[in-house]
């Protein structure tokens, strides 16, 4: 049986993922795109179509984002692309063979593993919230703030009950404001964002103004906020979930002061990082983003990575939300049709003209943004040394210090001793704060420290699946 | 904790616990089940506790629930379909299928 | 630079550079033991956990014997271990399987076995053939495949879990006074009368004995001491499962259950150099292996895999050696460090500090593989 081979495989169905399929194929490219989800859109777009067309009245309320991601979408489907829903990428060859399998491995009509071979490869899976490890934030009813963004939009679900909001950052404000237009009652938002940082983010104002527009959706949105009534506690250092089998209290502190408010469901954000798997997966060299504290793929103007024929384009790289992301997938693309021969050089950088020019602007606030909601150190690095590092083997803060503190400070050498990173998220939740822990333990920055190396499967993929015959 | 805004112009029956749910189509296992109420999916390896649904994108593997016998099975990612049977994951004992 | 003194230095902390030193500081020695900068070319992390005598040794009775007297001693320093250091070993001594497939196989298994009943002069060598009955017998909660034919079964054998080994020893070895020196490569090594001066980037330690068991790195250093030592890197790759229920209860040379409920599926050979990344090819082979002998293993996830590089000599038994050059530097390299981590901390440690050598050492020296060469 013959392999398929494509000129362009897509990891990701998100913006700058559609975006870059949308442009290869205007150039004539065969185009492979992958995507876990079973429609397209990413986390940004979740649920798009479904959205669309069976709750109309909601579509509409997502906005102006959502009418022009819809446009995308069209513009996707109707570009020819081979587009493959329900896949998971369990392992990429050195040489780009992709080797991918059904997300839902229970069905057993498409359970059978799929191999495809591709000249170039373009990562676009988005990110990731940080992980943001207090005090029993393992147990049930406390989740990432995304989650309900997720529930709302692939199921038409709110929150009901106690509601808590806790961290910082941009998407949190986004959730509140969404929440309080579905109508849900918020009982507390607790914000850690310091104070002085937005002395210390006033410096990168000027430019940010030039991309207005962000900046007066968030000032909306912190309007809507606090007119709402919703008890706002600001400059908050430490929070702590507590409850016998879940949830039930969170417990906080603003300066010397400890407060608890009851809680039934507590949405965490303390920033959003890229998705690495895969581009560690492939051994792309990695640099340490200081100022939002994550690593993100080296790659060049164009998104090229360390690797050959292998680019990055989207959150997975640097995050900078939907609109930067879609046009980061063009570029990209146009690059990758240069190398495929398909324009030459000087076309290329033609084409890319408006498009850099609409980048640039756009990324003009992102400096502001990232230094004004810069993660803290203490809800990057926990300070109770009971608290959960690795939810997967349950490997304590204690168990990591103690560990660096008999010599291994490297993280497999760390992994190898005591387990963390070992468990089926394969590092996704504990890897950041790992890098942290060992580096605050022996004063050096997380970049000197490394990351643990990370290996197929990307995702799981059982025995019997990896047995069988292509 | 979380509820329904609107009904769902099709639904499936799953089987959670031995309990029957009727449930809209097109959405994950995680998002049913947490819409009927259920918010504990499973009790870790290493001790036991409870655990439940996190991030729902499948990047914490928290929702891990045992499917038509399969275990370790991403709620989030795997969506409803008709007859499937859902239970909640247990430490490893017993025998494995 | 910051200077150091020692009685012993170590270089190397896999596992055999870790028993030694903690066999070395158990005996009273001032004792400082150096691990490169982390590579990733670590052995010892990539281990299967056997504590192991059956298939070793064909050719050389006087390893069989080493093999056998390792693994009684394992039992008590399993235990001796544990309560100093506070870590589980998970030490499990239920006998060890080498599961047929084919009959082929099996009858290639058989001509083993009975080979090295007759090598082993002391007549201890134990591994007997076991029936397809009383395998499944002795595993009754997974089902045997249809081309198993039987498997041989050495009461020696057993398992552990390598990495709380590793731990365990390096925390004692501190606790007990020995100086552990990480993330630091052996730049140079001086020798002069009574004493070796070894020089990493940063530190400068001096010692009057200087034993090298730095694994891939055995054949450099070694040299820089008067000693000719060959090993080579192969490669084995391995996949690991999501945890279930605990229904192996034998470890075979290519499928373990651990203590957490999860398989370790193997084995593979690979002769590719410094290489660690797993391949698509060898971990199909593997599956599909492990699905002939345990067919029920198909329906688990593999969840996570690595590869390794052992570290051979060229006929992968061990080489004990004392340098004739520079008497007091020491070269030890052995595939089976795990098994013989009893020895390495105990009867080496006289060999080394006592200048005590062991009946038969001279079965260990690098030279039979010159006269290897010569035929």
């Amino acid at each position: 049986m013959s392999i398929a081979e494509y000129d362009y495989t897509i990891i990701g169905a998100g913006p700058a993922g559609m975006a870059a399929a949308i442009t290869a194929r205007k150039h004539g490219l065969k185009v492979l795109v992958l995507d876990e989800q079973p429609t397209v859109g990413g986390q940004i777009f979740r649920n798009i179509e479904g959205l669309e067309k069976y709750r109309n009245s909601e579509f509409h309320k997502l906005g102006a984002e959502y009418l022009s991601g819809s446009k995308l979408v069209q513009q996707f489907h109707n570009s020819g692309v081979v587009y493959l829903n329900g896949r998971s990428v369990w392992q990429i060859d050195r040489d780009l063979g992709i080797h991918n399998v059904s997300t839902i491995p229970t069905d057993q009509k498409s359970s059978v593993p799929q191999f495809c071979k591709t000249k170039n490869l373009l990562i676009a899976v988005g990110a990731m919230e940080r992980p943001m490890p207090l005090p029993g934030w393992t147990l049930p009813g406390v989740m990432a703030c995304t989650a309900a963004d997720v529930l709302y939009k692939s199921s038409g679900m709110i929150p009901q009950g106690k509601v808590v909001l806790a961290g910082s950052g941009p998407l949190l404000l986004l959730i509140a404001s969404r929440l309080l237009d579905a109508g849900v009652k918020i009982s507390a938002f607790l914000d850690t964002t310091p104070r002085g940082a937005l002395i210390q983010a006033l410096p990168y104002l000027p430019q940010a103004l030039r991309s207005f527009g962000y900046l007066k959706k968030g000032l909306e949105m912190l309007w809507k906020l606090r007119t709402s009534g919703i008890p706002i506690y600001s400059g908050i250092q430490a929070i702590e979930a507590l409850g016998n089998s879940k949830l039930e209290e969170v417990r906080f502190k603003k300066g010397m002061k400890h407060q608890e408010v009851s809680a039934d469901l507590l949405l965490l954000h303390n920033g959003v990082v890229p998705n690495v798997q895969i581009s560690r997966q492939l051994a792309c060299e990695h640099s340490w983003y200081d100022v939002q504290r994550y690593w993100e793929p080296i790659v060049d103007d164009w998104g090229n990575t360390s690797m050959a024929r292998t680019a990055v384009a989207g959150d997975c790289g640097r995050v900078s939300g939907a609109v930067i992301s879609e046009i980061s997938g063009h570029l990209t693309a146009l690059d990758t049709v240069r190398q495929l021969g398909a324009i030459t050089l000087k076309e290329r950088d033609k084409l890319s003209l408006t498009l850099r020019q609409t980048l640039k602007n756009h990324q003009s606030a992102r400096p502001f943004l990232d230094k004004l909601f810069q993660p803290t150190q203490n809800l990057i690095v926990p300070n109770k040394e009971d608290v959960l590092v690795c939810r997967c083997e349950e490997v304590t803060v204690r168990e990591i210090r103690e560990t660096v503190r008999l010599g291994f400070q490297n993280p497999d050498r760390l992994k190898s001793m005591i387990r963390c990173g070992m468990g089926p998220c394969q590092a996704r939740m504990c890897g950041l704060t790992v890098s942290e822990i060992i580096a605050d333990e022996k004063q050096i920055s997380p970049e000197e420290v490394g990351y643990f190396k990370i290996r197929s499967p990307i995702k799981p993929i059982t025995i019997g699946q990896l047995a069988e015959n292509d | 904790m979380f509820k329904k805004q609107y009904e769902s112009h099709e639904t499936v029956t799953i089987i959670f616990e031995g309990k029957s749910l009727d449930v809209g189509i097109g959405q994950t296992v995680a998002a049913a089940l947490l819409g009927e109420g259920h918010l504990i999916f499973r009790y870790t390896r290493v001790s036991g506790k409870p655990r439940a649904a996190y991030c729902l994108m499948g990047v914490c593997f928290e929702c891990l629930l045992e499917i038509n016998g399969q275990r370790n099975q991403q709620g989030c990612m795997i969506p409803v379909s008709d007859g499937m049977k859902i239970k909640r994951q247990m430490p490893p004992k017993g025998k494995i299928q | 630079m910051i200077k150091e003194n020692a009685e012993v230095v170590v270089v190397g902390a896999g596992v055999i550079g870790v028993s030694l030193a903690y066999g070395l500081v158990k005996n009273g020695a001032k004792v400082i033991l150096i691990d490169k900068v982390d590579n990733r070319l670590t052995s010892s992390r990539g281990n299967f956990g056997l504590v192991w005598v059956q298939g070793k040794g064909k050719g050389m009775p006087r390893y069989v014997e080493w093999c056998i007297e390792a693994i009684e001693k394992w039992p008590e320093f399993a235990e001796n271990l544990e309560t100093e250091s506070g870590f589980d070993l998970n030490y499990e001594k239920t006998g060890g399987l080498e599961i047929c497939l084919g009959e082929q196989e099996h009858q290639e298994r058989v001509n083993f076995i009975e080979e090295m009943s007759q090598e082993s002069s002391s007549g201890r060598y134990d591994c007997e053939m076991i029936s397809i009955k009383e395998l499944q017998g002795m595993i009754p909660e997974i089902k045997l495949g249809k081309e198993v034919r039987g498997a041989s079964f050495c009461s020696y054998d057993g398992c552990v879990n390598p990495l709380n080994l590793l731990k365990a020893m390096n925390s004692s070895f501190q606790q007990k006074g020995g100086g552990y020196r990480p993330e630091q490569s052996v730049q140079k090594i001086e020798c002069s009368s009574n004493d070796f001066k070894i020089e990493t980037g940063t530190h400068s330690f001096n010692a009057k004995k200087l034993v090298l068991a730095c694994g891939l790195m055995t054949t450099k250093l070694a040299s820089m001491v008067g000693m000719k030592v060959p090993v080579i890197a192969e490669r084995g790759q391995i996949i690991v499962t999501e945890s279930t229920s605990r229904v192996f209860n034998y470890p075979t040379a290519g499928i373990r259950q651990n203590f957490d409920g999860s398989f370790m599926l193997g084995t593979s050979h690979e002769s590719v150099g410094y290489n660690i990344e797993t391949s698509y090819e060898v971990l199909q082979n593997i599956a599909k292996r492990a699905i002939r002998i345990l067919p029920n293993l198909k329906n688990l996830q593999m969840i996570r895999s690595w590869a390794a590089l052992r570290v051979l000599t060229p006929d992968k038994m061990p080489v004990y050696l004392e340098s004739d050059q520079y008497p007091g530097a020491y070269a030890i390299t052995s595939h089976s460090g795990v098994s013989l981590a009893s020895l390495h901390s105990s009867n080496l440690v006289e060999w080394i500090l006592e200048e005590r050598i062991p009946l038969g050492f001279s079965a260990f020296h690098p030279q039979r593989f010159n006269v290897q060469e010569a035929i």
